[in-house]
Order: structure tokens, then sequence, then C-alpha cells
């Protein structure tokens, strides 16, 4: 039993790689993973959009889908005026989507580690400060903090710290959590057993945490936009 | 020390049970809600998701601090 927690907490720590060509500058792991996906990302973006046609392909019909599933999801929530919002949140959602389910491949999702969805939290919420900022002028944004009445005031002005702390935290103790229970199944049986429990915890809530860590971020902008 | 460790990281995850019932409640409400109005289904789902990802903040809060336990008191 102890060798079982020795390996688990051994497998949970963040791993840093030399660089090569460096003078052996540490990264941490998930950082790299980070980039590998973001240039994933890219590459299929970049790819997939060339020879558009009027008349889609195979791989155009599917594109066409994601992208309609993500447009109108958000704009229904966000509205015409947060029209402007749709394509930070829409890579926000793909990142989220693959960098969570790419623990199914044998890799460490880089949301697993909190500096991730910390900084991730943090931008969604200077988004949502300066998309209020942005549709009511200055003067009628810290006017807002009184609104439905003065006495709200002080949670008004709490939910700016919390509404990150809440995203940051849940998105990171999901995958976290996920992650500790996967390990702990791998460690145990290590074959067959893992596949199954990984379409959940992988597949089914990454890619719930994703959706709702955007639907949060957005919602949260919507009330901006309109009170 | 740490029997005493593992026993205040337990203590933190009895936050599941708000989360527990809080999700069983709003799964049963939601579902008895499309059974009556079959036709606003995809608001309904929304609404439970966002309910649910809410209700189970305070369960992730416990096991974050669960963990916070663990590795940080050594």
């Amino acid at each position: 039993m102890q060798d079982v927690a020795s390996q688990l907490i051994e497998a949970l720590g963040s791993k840093t790689v030399a660089l090569p060509g460096l003078n052996g500058v540490q990264v941490p792991e998930f950082i790299l993973t980070s980039w590998g996906i973001m240039a994933l990302i890219m590459i299929m973006t970049l790819v997939f959009t060339r020879n558009l046609k009027v008349v889609p392909g195979k791989a155009q019909v599917v594109l066409e889908g994601i992208y309609l599933f993500i447009h109108n999801f958000l704009s229904d929530i966000l509205g015409e005026r947060g029209k402007r919002y749709i394509p930070y949140l829409g890579t926000v959602l793909l990142y989220l989507a693959v960098s969570n389910t790419i623990g199914l491949f044998g890799l460490t999702p880089p949301t697993k580690d909190l500096n991730t969805t910390a900084g991730l939290a943090l931008m969604s919420i200077v988004l949502v400060e300066y998309a209020g900022i942005h549709e009511k002028g200055l003067r009628g944004y810290f006017k807002s903090f009184a609104s439905p009445m003065p006495a709200m005031m002080p949670f008004n002005v709490l939910e700016i710290f919390i509404r990150p702390l809440s995203l940051c935290m849940r998105l990171f103790g999901n995958i976290f959590g996920g992650f500790v229970i996967m390990e702990l199944i791998r460690l145990i049986v290590p074959v067959i057993i893992p596949l199954s429990f990984g379409f959940y915890f992988d597949v089914f809530d990454g890619l719930l945490q994703a959706y709702v860590f955007v639907f949060l971020t957005s919602l949260f902008m919507q009330e901006k936009l309109e009170a | 020390m740490s029997a005493l460790i593992g026993i205040g990281a337990g203590i933190a995850v009895f936050t599941g049970i708000g989360a527990g019932i809080g999700i069983g409640i709003a799964t049963s409400k939601a579902t008895e809600a499309i059974a009556r109005q079959p036709e606003a289904k995809s608001e309904m789902n929304k609404t439970l998701i966002l309910g649910c990802a809410l209700a189970e903040a305070t369960a992730i809060y416990g096991l974050v601090i669960a963990f916070l336990i663990i590795f940080f008191s050594k």
C-alpha cells in the first residue's frame, strides 16, 4: 500500500523537461504539452480551412458542423452585441476540449496544473470586465456596481474575485481529481479497465468541463453586456 | 500524525454529500419538467448543466482542500 502511495505521489508531481539547445533551460512538462496542443490546433485549422468549396466535401461538413455548434451555442447566450467575443471563447473551447481529453493518449493534460487554469480564468475575467467597460463606458461600468441597489455593492465587487477563483478551481479540481483516479486505477489494474474509465473521466468529464467553463464565462459576459 | 492528516482529508471530502443531493434534486426536477414539456428540452438542458456545474463546484472545493491537506501538511 505504501508502495502504491509513493508511486501515485510521484505521478502527480509536475515534471520539468530540459529544452535542447537552450543551455538546459527547464520547462515544466505541461507547458510543452500546451504548446503541442496549440501547434496541433493551428495546423489543423490551416489545413482544413484551405480550399473551402460552396458544395462541401466530407471534411468540410464536419468542420461546418463544429463551427455552427460553437457559433450557435455562444451567440444564443451572448446575443447580438456580444458577437465580437465569439472567436476568443470558441478558441478557448477548442483548446480546453483538446487539452482535457489528451489524457486518453497517455499525456498529462495541461489543465491538470493549477497555473494553466488560473491563467485561463484571469483571461476570462479580464475579458468579462472589458466587455462591461466597452459596452457602457467607464462611468456606466462603475455605476453598474450599485445595481440593483447601492447596498449590493460589496457583493458586486467581491464577484470580480470570486468568479475567476471559482472558474479556475472548478476546472483544476475536476481534471486533477479525474487524473488522480485514473492514475490509481492504472497502478492497480494496468490493462483494459483504465480505458473504459478513461472514456468517462477523460472524454465525458473533460468535454463537459470545457463546455461549462466557456458557458459560465459567456454567461458572466452576457450579464455585463445587458445590465 | 499521518492518520490525523488522513482523517482531515476524509472530512473535507464530506462536501460531496451536499453536491450529490443538490445535483440529484436538480436532475429529478429537470426530468419532471422535460416529461411535462418535451419541446423546451434544450433550454432545460442548458439550465440543468449550469446548475449542476455550480452545485458540483462545492464538491470540487472539498476535493481541492483534501489534496492541499495531504500534500502541504508534511
